[in-house]
């Protein structure tokens, strides 16, 4: 079986990521990977460079991962996570711009078909275009 | 050619051979009509098909790319819509029996491909 | 002004010491504007510093600033650990290819850039850059001075007081509209703290 687009999810909450990435494996299934992360070391609200980046490692696929996330600092702190990794892991991961529990459903949806990277983060998108 | 398929309560599911398109019609019996769930297993299964897939939940209504998630998200057709697929390609019939029949029998899960 | 690694090691530990003390300060600012979060995120990631000061003092220069950068950015958390990470990183990218202290603007200016790119931000939206910003003007305006230390305190010093009429529309506090008018901003606070306490230690070393 080829290798999937993974998702990722990144929220302030650990409860919103958990739940989000139940609701991914329920609605679309298990053949996609879902890692996800959520809350600051100390159990509050935030997200953690290092969590993020072992998340995008725990679901690496070779055909790259999609990283959703809620707001800015996840975003931020996404981007910092993504500019960390290893050199040749850095270009296969993107984060989207979608609202968090319908651009990961709908990123799984769309890499359970197959499809690239590029078209995973384009479908997730679609919610947040004009 | 028809193919017909029936389930208790339900009105007769049609497929024909229409022009170059493969056509369908289903009833959606689904309790709240076609909602996130239903659409992201339609979405998928039209995934696994070759045939370019359009599908709509009235004839008043466009026709949609039934692989597109967030198009097929947006439906939200009601209960009791007769749903219409039609598509185009080498697996054209194989893809509207299966998606009359995902519908027709509720969106049961399916297992991996 | 030349940096011997003891001078260097000293620095941080100053600038480390300075933030942690001032963690109250920095929480009660943004308690006004922001999460309240800004000193325990800011004292977590200058102890995790403090306790990595050994390794820093060992490093060449410019290794030394990018530990501090992912030390920052493993601890802080927040919206500064990013911003603050990557313009120790940045620095010490381009201090990599350059001299101290002739390229001190330039390196300086590596930072800012970076957290500009970061935060999306630039001067005059109530945020650290409104101190950063200034203080790289005078580096770059002011390169021979000999009073360049007192220069860059003043600046910073003048450089936070100006924020506290701005209104913010970056960050946490932007939600807060023009309720955000009135109070210092906590990311340019921090960054007078550090900047002070480098002027500080070099001063005394002089």
């Amino acid at each position: 079986m080829n290798d999937l687009v993974s998702i990722v999810i990144v929220s302030h909450s650990m409860d919103i990521a958990k739940g989000t990435a139940d609701m991914v494996r329920q609605m679309v299934g298990s053949e996609v990977k879902v890692a996800f992360c959520g809350g600051d070391p100390d159990g509050g609200l935030g997200t953690n460079v290092g969590r993020i980046m072992d998340a995008i490692n725990d679901a690496w696929s070779s055909k790259g991962v999609a990283i959703l996330v809620d707001l800015g600092g996840a975003e931020t702190n996404s981007e910092m996570a993504v500019e960390m990794l290893e050199p040749e892991r850095r270009q296969r991961v993107v984060v989207c711009n979608a609202p968090i529990v319908e651009g990961a459903v709908m990123a799984a949806t769309e890499a359970a078909g197959g499809s690239s990277l590029e078209q995973v983060k384009a479908v997730a998108e679609e919610l947040s275009a004009g | 050619m028809a193919v017909g398929r029936t389930m208790i309560g339900q009105d007769m599911l049609e497929t024909s051979a229409n022009g170059p398109f493969v056509t369908g019609k289903v009833r959606l019996e689904h309790a709240v009509g076609m909602h996130a769930r239903p659409a992201v297993k339609l979405t998928k299964l039209a995934k696994r098909f070759q045939a370019q897939i359009s599908i709509r939940a009235s004839e008043a209504a466009d026709w949609i790319n039934a692989k597109s998630v967030a198009k097929v998200m947006a439906l939200r057709a009601p209960r009791n819509s007769i749903i219409e697929i039609k598509a185009l390609g080498e697996d054209a019939q194989a893809a509207v029996v299966a998606l009359v029949d995902l519908v027709a029998a509720d969106f049961p899960d399916v297992g991996p491909s | 002004m030349t940096l011997q690694p003891d001078t260097f090691k000293s620095l941080v530990k100053d600038a480390a010491e300075q933030v942690i003390a001032s963690a109250p300060e920095l929480t009660a600012l943004d308690q006004a504007i922001g999460d309240g979060d800004h000193g325990s995120n800011m004292k977590r990631g200058f102890q995790a510093v403090l306790g990595k000061l050994d390794t820093i003092g060992a490093q060449p220069l410019d290794e030394a600033l990018k530990t501090i950068g992912k030390t920052l950015v493993m601890t802080v958390g927040g919206a500064s650990g990013p911003l603050y990470g990557s313009f120790f990183l940045a620095a010490g990218e381009a201090l990599s290819q350059k001299e101290l202290p002739e390229d001190l603007a330039e390196v300086f200016g590596s930072g800012v850039n970076a957290v500009s790119a970061r935060g999306r931000s630039q001067a005059g939206e109530k945020t650290m850059l409104d101190v950063l910003v200034p203080v790289l003007e005078i580096l770059k305006a002011e390169a021979g001075r000999s009073d360049l230390i007192e220069r860059v305190r003043a600046t910073a010093s003048e450089a936070v007081a100006r924020t506290a009429p701005m209104q913010a529309t970056k960050g946490r506090a932007s939600f807060l509209g023009s309720r955000s008018i009135g109070h210092i901003d906590p990311g340019a606070k921090s960054s007078c703290v550090l900047l002070h306490a480098v002027c500080s230690t070099l001063e005394a070393r002089q």
